[in-house]
C-alpha cells in the first residue's frame, strides 16, 4: 500500500519557487530518505505532507486520502518530528506529551498508557516528572520525538532529529527509528548528514534548489557514478592550489576542497594520479596524506551538482 | 468542543502554575480600589472624634456640650488639657474644642468668644463640626438680644430653645461625586488591566509560534480556529473573574457608592472585556513577535486610558481629549456608568453597549482575516 503519493508538487513563496515540481512515493514499511543541503526544500516539502502550508500546485495522498480534503484523517495518521523542538518547557515531559496525544482523542487510562509508552521508548520514563528545561539538548529532542509518536501514527516524519545532539543521544535515536520501523511504522527522515541517511534509509531522495535530482536504493544512486572513484589528498596548505589546473587533468570530473582535503572524483579506468600528484608537487604543496575511497552519497551528490552537501 | 476544553485546561494549568500570575491576574484589579480609596478617602459614614475641654461652669457652655453630643456622625470625648496636643497629633482626635471661663458670659453678651477649636486635619474635617457649632451659637445670640435684656424672657425661650433642639433631626447630605470619582478610579483601573491581561494571553499564541510548540499543534487535528477560540475562553473568563471580584469587593467590602446595580455593572464591563479580547488578537495577528506585539499593546493600552479618562473625571479633561476620547472603547464603557449613574436606564443605553459590540465586532473581524492569510511557519523570532 501506498502511505504516501506525492505528485507534481510545487510551492512558491511570494515567487521564490521553494519546491519545485517534485513527485514521490512511498510504501509501507519504508524508511524515506530525504537527502538535501540547507535550504534544498526538504522542511517545505515535509510541511506541505503535514498539510501546515497550502501548496501552490500538485496533489499530496497519505494513505490514499487528500491531505487537504481529508486533513482531519491524514493529520491523526502522521506523527511529525520539527526540525526545531516544539516542547514546553513550563510542562514536565509528562505533560508535554500528554497535551499533544489528548489532541488526537486518547482519554484516561488509555492516554497515560500510551504517554509512558512514548516515554519509555526515547528512553525518558524515570524523567516524566521533570521540566525540559533541564534536559540536555540529546534529551529534549528525544521529548521531541516522544510527542510525535504517543498517538501511534501509520506515518512518522522527522525533519533532522539529530541536530546538533552528543552521539550518545544520536545512536538512541536512530535504534529507535528501526524499532518504531519494525513496530510496522513508515518513516520519512529528512538530513543533510549522508552518513545518518546512508545507515537507516532504505531508499533515499536527493533534493536540491526545490528538485528532486536523484532518487533510488543506495546501491542504485551509487550506481549513477560508479564508473568514478574519490581521491582524497590532504595537504598542508592550499593557497598555491588551482582547482581549475587540476580539473583540466585527464579523467578527473570533479574537484572540491574541504578545509585541507582535496576531494577529487576520477573516471575509473584512467591512471592520472602521478599527473595529480606531479601537479602538487610543482606547486610546493606538501602532502600530508592519500585516499582512495569507495564512492558514497557525499560523492553522488558531488557528481550531480558539483557541490557539497555541506559547506 | 472537547479539543477545545482540552486546550482550555492547559492554558489555565499553565499560566496558574505561576503564583505570580494569580497576584497579577486577581490581585492587580484590587488596586484600583485602593488607589480610589487613597485619592477620595474613605466612605461618607465616617464619625469624627471631638475632644472637649470645657473651663466653664455654667448652663449655656454645658448645653454646648450636650448639642454636639448630640450631633450624628460626631463623638465627644471629654480630655484635659495636658493629652490635648498628643491625641490631635497622633490622630486620636479629629479636633478638640475648648470653651473658656468666660465662654457662656460671652455669648450671654451677644458677642460669641473664648472658644477655640484645634485640629490639625484642615477644613474638610472641621468645618462640619464648625458650622453646626456656630449656628448653635447664633441662635442662642439672637435669642439673648430677642429677650431684650430681660433675664426671664431670655430663660424660657432658652429652655424652650433647648427642647425643640433635641428633636432637630441632623441630616448628613450624601455625597454623590465622591462616589463617582471613585467608581471611576475602581472601573479605569480595572479596564486598563482587563487590556493588559487579554494582551498576555493573545500574547500566548505568538510565543508558541516562536517556541515552535504552535507548529506541532496545528500539524494535530486541532485547527488554527479552535486554538484561538480556545485562548480568547481562557482571556475572557480571566476577564470575567476579574470584573465580578472587583464589583464584589467594590460595592459588597469597600462600600464604594456606584448608584448603578451589580448585574448592569457586570454585564457592560463583559461587552468590554470581548472588545479587549479583540483588540488584543488584532495586535499579535499584524505584530511580528511576541515581543513586539507585547510592546504594542501597553502603547496602545496606557495612553488609550489616559485619553478615555480612566483615570479622572471626565469634565476635568481639555476639550480636545474629550473629544479624542470618543474613539476608546474605554470612554463609552465609563460614560455608560456616567449616565446609568444619572439614572438612564440600561435599554435606553443601548446604543452605548452597540459601540462597544462594533469596536469588539472590527476588532476581531482585523484579526480572522490577518490569520486566515498567514502563509508562515517558519521561525517568528
Ligand atoms: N515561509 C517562507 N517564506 C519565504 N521563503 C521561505 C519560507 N519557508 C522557506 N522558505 C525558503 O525556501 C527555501 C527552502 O527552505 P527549507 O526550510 O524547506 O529548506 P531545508 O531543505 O529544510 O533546509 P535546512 O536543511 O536548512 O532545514 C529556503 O530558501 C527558505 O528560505
Ligand atoms: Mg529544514
Amino acid at each position: 500500500m501506498k502511505v504516501l503519493e506525492v505528485k507534481n508538487l510545487t510551492k512558491k513563496f511570494d515567487g521564490f519557487i521553494a519546491v519545485d515540481n517534485i513527485s514521490l512515493s512511498i510504501n509501507e514499511g519504508e524508511i524515506f530518505g530525504l537527502l538535501g543541503p540547507n535550504g534544498a526544500g526538504k522542511s517545505t516539502t515535509i510541511n506541505l505532507i503535514a498539510g501546515l502550508l497550502r501548496s501552490s500546485e500538485g496533489e499530496i495522498k497519505i494513505l490514499g486520502k487528500n491531505n487537504m480534503k481529508h486533513s482531519r484523517y491524514t493529520k491523526m495518521n502522521i506523527g511529525i518530528v520539527p526540525q526545531d523542538l516544539a516542547i514546553y518547557e513550563d510542562l514536565t515531559a509528562f505533560e508535554n506529551v500528554k497535551f499533544f496525544a489528548g489532541l488526537y482523542g486518547l482519554r484516561g487510562t488509555e492516554l497515560t498508557d500510551r504517554v509512558q509508552e512514548a516515554l519509555e521508548f526515547v528512553g525518558l520514563l524515570d524523567m516524566q516528572r521533570a521540566y525540559p528545561k533541564n534536559f540536555s539538548g540529546g534529551m529534549k529532542r528525544r521529548l521531541n520525538i516522544a510527542c510525535a509518536i504517543a498517538h501511534r501514527p501509520k506515518l512518522i516524519i522527522m525533519d533532522e532529529p539529530t541536530v546538533g545532539i552528543d552521539p550518545h543521544s544520536r545512536n538512541y535515536i536512530l535504534q529507535s527509528i528501526h524499532k518504531l520501523n519494525e513496530m510496522g511504522c513508515t518513516i520519512i527522515y529528512t538530513s543533510h548528514y549522508m552518513e545518518e541517511v546512508e545507515e537507516i534509509c532504505t531508499r533515499i531522495s536527493i533534493m536540491d534548489h526545490g528538485k528532486v535530482i536523484a532518487e533510488g536504493t543506495k546501491e542504485q544512486l551509487i550506481a549513477i557514478i560508479t564508473n568514478t572513484k574519490d581521491i582524497w589528498i590532504e595537504v598542508k596548505s592550499v593557497e598555491q592550489i588551482d582547482i581549475e589546473k587540476i580539473k583540466e587533468i585527464n579523467g578527473v570530473k570533479t574537484v572540491s576542497l574541504d578545509k585541507n582535503v582535496i576531494k577529487i572524483n576520477s573516471e575509473i579506468g584512467i591512471n592520472n594520479l602521478n599527473n595529480i600528484l606531479l601537479y602538487l608537487m610543482n606547486q610546493k604543496v606538501e602532502i600530508g596524506s592519500l585516499e582512495e575511497r569507495e564512492p558514497n552519497l557525499e560523492t553522488v551528490f558531488l557528481t550531480l551538482t558539483g557541490r557539497n552537501l555541506r559547506d | 468542543m472537547k479539543d477545545i476544553i482540552w486546550l482550555i485546561r492547559k492554558i489555565i494549568r499553565v499560566t496558574f502554575r505561576k503564583k505570580g500570575n494569580i497576584l497579577l491576574y486577581f490581585g492587580g484589579p484590587l488596586i484600583g480600589i485602593l488607589i480610589a480609596f487613597l485619592a477620595y478617602g474613605g466612605s461618607d459614614q465616617q464619625t469624627l472624634k471631638v475632644g472637649i475641654i470645657n473651663q466653664d461652669s455654667a448652663q449655656i457652655a454645658g448645653d454646648t456640650v450636650h448639642f454636639l453630643e448630640h450631633l450624628e456622625n460626631v463623638e465627644v470625648v471629654k480630655i484635659n488639657e495636658s493629652t490635648l496636643k498628643d491625641q490631635i497629633a497622633t490622630g486620636k482626635l479629629d479636633c478638640a474644642i475648648i470653651l473658656g471661663q468666660k465662654f457662656s458670659e460671652s455669648i450671654e453678651n451677644g458677642i460669641p468668644d473664648h472658644i477655640q477649636l484645634v485640629s490639625i486635619k484642615g477644613a474638610e474635617v472641621t468645618s462640619f463640626v464648625k458650622s453646626y457649632l456656630y449656628q448653635y451659637l447664633d441662635n442662642i445670640t439672637a435669642l439673648k438680644r430677642a429677650a431684650n435684656g430681660d433675664p426671664e424672657v431670655y430663660q424660657k425661650m432658652y429652655d424652650r430653645f433647648q427642647q425643640a433642639n433635641f428633636k432637630l433631626q441632623v441630616e448628613t447630605l450624601q455625597d454623590t461625586s465622591k462616589g463617582k470619582n471613585m467608581t471611576i478610579m475602581t472601573i479605569g483601573f480595572l479596564l486598563m488591566i482587563m487590556l493588559i491581561s487579554a494582551g498576555n494571553f493573545a500574547e500566548i499564541i505568538m510565543k508558541e509560534k516562536e517556541n515552535r510548540t504552535y507548529f506541532r499543534l496545528i500539524s494535530t487535528p486541532i485547527n488554527v480556529r479552535k486554538y484561538v477560540l480556545a485562548n480568547i475562553a481562557v482571556s475572557m473568563m480571566v476577564m470575567v473573574v476579574q470584573v465580578l471580584l472587583t464589583l464584589l469587593m467594590a460595592m459588597k467590602v469597600f462600600h464604594i457608592e456606584m448608584n448603578v446595580s451589580f448585574w448592569q455593572m457586570a454585564v457592560l464591563l463583559t461587552l468590554f472585556a470581548l472588545v479587549s479580547a479583540g483588540l488584543s488578537l488584532m495586535v499579535v495577528s499584524f505584530a511580528s513577535s511576541s515581543r513586539a506585539a507585547g510592546a504594542l499593546h501597553i502603547l496602545i493600552t496606557i495612553p488609550s486610558c489616559l485619553l478615555a479618562g480612566c483615570f479622572w473625571p471626565f469634565d476635568l479633561m481639555p476639550k480636545v481629549v474629550q473629544r479624542i476620547a470618543q474613539f476608546m472603547p474605554q470612554h463609552w464603557v465609563l460614560e455608560t456608568i456616567n449616565q446609568l449613574q444619572l439614572g438612564y436606564s440600561f435599554g435606553s443605553l443601548y446604543l452605548n453597549l452597540m459601540i462597544l459590540l462594533a469596536f469588539a465586532a472590527v476588532f476581531f473581524l482585523f484579526s480572522v482575516y490577518k490569520f486566515g492569510r498567514n502563509n508562515d511557519v517558519r521561525n517568528f523570532a
